[in-house]
């Protein structure tokens, strides 16, 4: 079963802050879920063309890399493919519109750390991420400040 | 870690392989013995269960159509619901023709020898009836395994290794999908012994109930149908959609 880590009840130290690259060609998936990522304290660039996106991959290495999966030039599995060959340890993490088993079952296959379906509430990203930073061995803390 | 659901042409295999590939990993085992508990829980005679999945002829059996929809209607709840703890070899429940869709369910189809044609007829034309599937068809699952060319110690090691390919381990979407599936699965074994089968989706809390009925009934049928399903646990929201008569065509929206 998947388990959600909920490191708020834990000592956590963080040396840095995750970097996480999103990647949506939809403006308002980065509008939405940049401010929700960086309330865990997380580091955010957005990018909506695939190319730029891949051309800051090249400059700088990201712990997590979200994307979504269809859009033009290239789409997100060659996104995962490129990214995999320029940093093994970045964890990926698919988000589509078009979910559906075979295209789930081949992302996985192929490498990914979790796949989601759209729509989803910023909160089950949230979660996701934690995992990845968990497996990562950079836990993070869930809560928002002030909570 | 993924759920296996294990079928084949001859239930004795089916049991064995079962049992050995659960033993093999660790795994829990769901088989026919769960539907006593399952009997016992909702109050159903015992036995009724068994029969609705029993493979003989609809003249031969017992209970009404009706009947037989609500029992399966409950065994689909009940499945559907063990599988949320995943871990489980699930066999003699006719799982791999009523859970579609859900990536680390890995369906295994097994092959007995010698398995005449006129039995793979008779188990084509019991799974179409009762499910709409036709369990024959290799393309309903992941992996099939010919026991005249693979013996069963080497189909278990097969199955082992399988179920560690990262495309079957579970990830949000598929997790959610089964969420989905076993909320649609509760409201209709909830529905369909006051109102027969129809056509239900669930997701994120929200139950989709499509139906028929006349106009003069509509607002009744509404209010019974969200009243029964609006308890369930998990159910946040119902809504209900009439197919409308041949005559007017199209469909219309009840709330």
């Amino acid at each position: 079963m998947i388990q959600t880590v909920d490191t708020s009840k834990k000592e956590t130290i963080m040396s840095k802050p995750l970097e996480i690259l999103l990647l949506d060609d939809e403006p308002i998936v980065g509008r939405r879920l940049k401010p929700a990522l960086a309330k865990m304290g997380c580091n955010v660039e957005v990018f909506e063309n695939p190319r730029e996106a891949v051309s800051r991959i090249d400059q700088k290495e990201f712990d997590i890399v979200v994307t979504d999966i269809r859009m033009d030039e290239l789409d997100g599995l060659q996104v995962l493919d490129y990214v995999q060959k320029k940093s093994p340890r970045t964890k990926v993490i698919m988000i589509t519109g078009y979910a559906k088993m075979d295209l789930a079952r081949e992302a996985m296959s192929k490498g990914v750390f979790d796949f989601i379906a759209k729509p989803f509430r910023p909160e089950d990203l949230r979660r996701i991420i934690a995992r990845a930073a968990e497996a990562l061995g950079m836990p993070v803390n869930m809560t928002e400040p002030g909570e | 870690m993924p759920i296996i659901i294990v079928s084949s042409d001859s239930p004795d295999r089916e049991k064995e392989i079962a049992e050995k590939v659960a033993e093999e990993l660790g795994y829990d085992l769901l088989g026919p013995p769960f539907l006593t508990d399952v009997a016992s829980r909702r109050q159903i005679p015992p036995g009724k269960f068994e029969e609705a999945l029993a493979r003989r002829p609809a003249i031969l059996r017992k209970v009404t159509s009706r009947q037989r929809c609500f029992h399966l209607a409950c065994i689909q709840a009940e499945v559907l619901d063990r599988f949320q703890s995943d871990n489980t070899v699930c066999w003699g429940l006719a799982a791999h023709l009523y859970i579609f869709n859900i990536s680390h369910v890995l369906k295994v189809r097994i092959l007995s020898p010698g398995n005449a044609a006129n039995e793979k007829n008779r188990q084509r034309k019991w799974s179409m009836e009762t499910f709409g599937h036709d369990e024959t068809d290799p393309s309903l699952f992941d992996l099939v395994i010919n026991l005249d060319q693979i013996d069963s110690g080497e189909a278990i090691e097969t199955i082992a290794g399988a179920v560690t390919y990262r495309k079957f381990q579970p990830m949000t979407y598929s997790v959610k999908c089964l969420s989905d599936q076993t909320l649609a699965a509760r409201a209709r074994a909830e529905l369909v012994k006051s109102m027969g089968p129809l056509d239900i989706q669930a997701q994120d809390g929200v139950v989709i109930v499509l139906t028929r009925a006349f106009n003069w009934e509509k607002r009744k049928k509404t209010q019974a149908i969200k009243e029964a399903v609006g308890n369930i646990d998990g159910v946040m929201h119902v809504e209900v959609h009439f197919q409308t008569p041949l005559a007017s065509g199209g469909k219309e929206n009840a709330n």
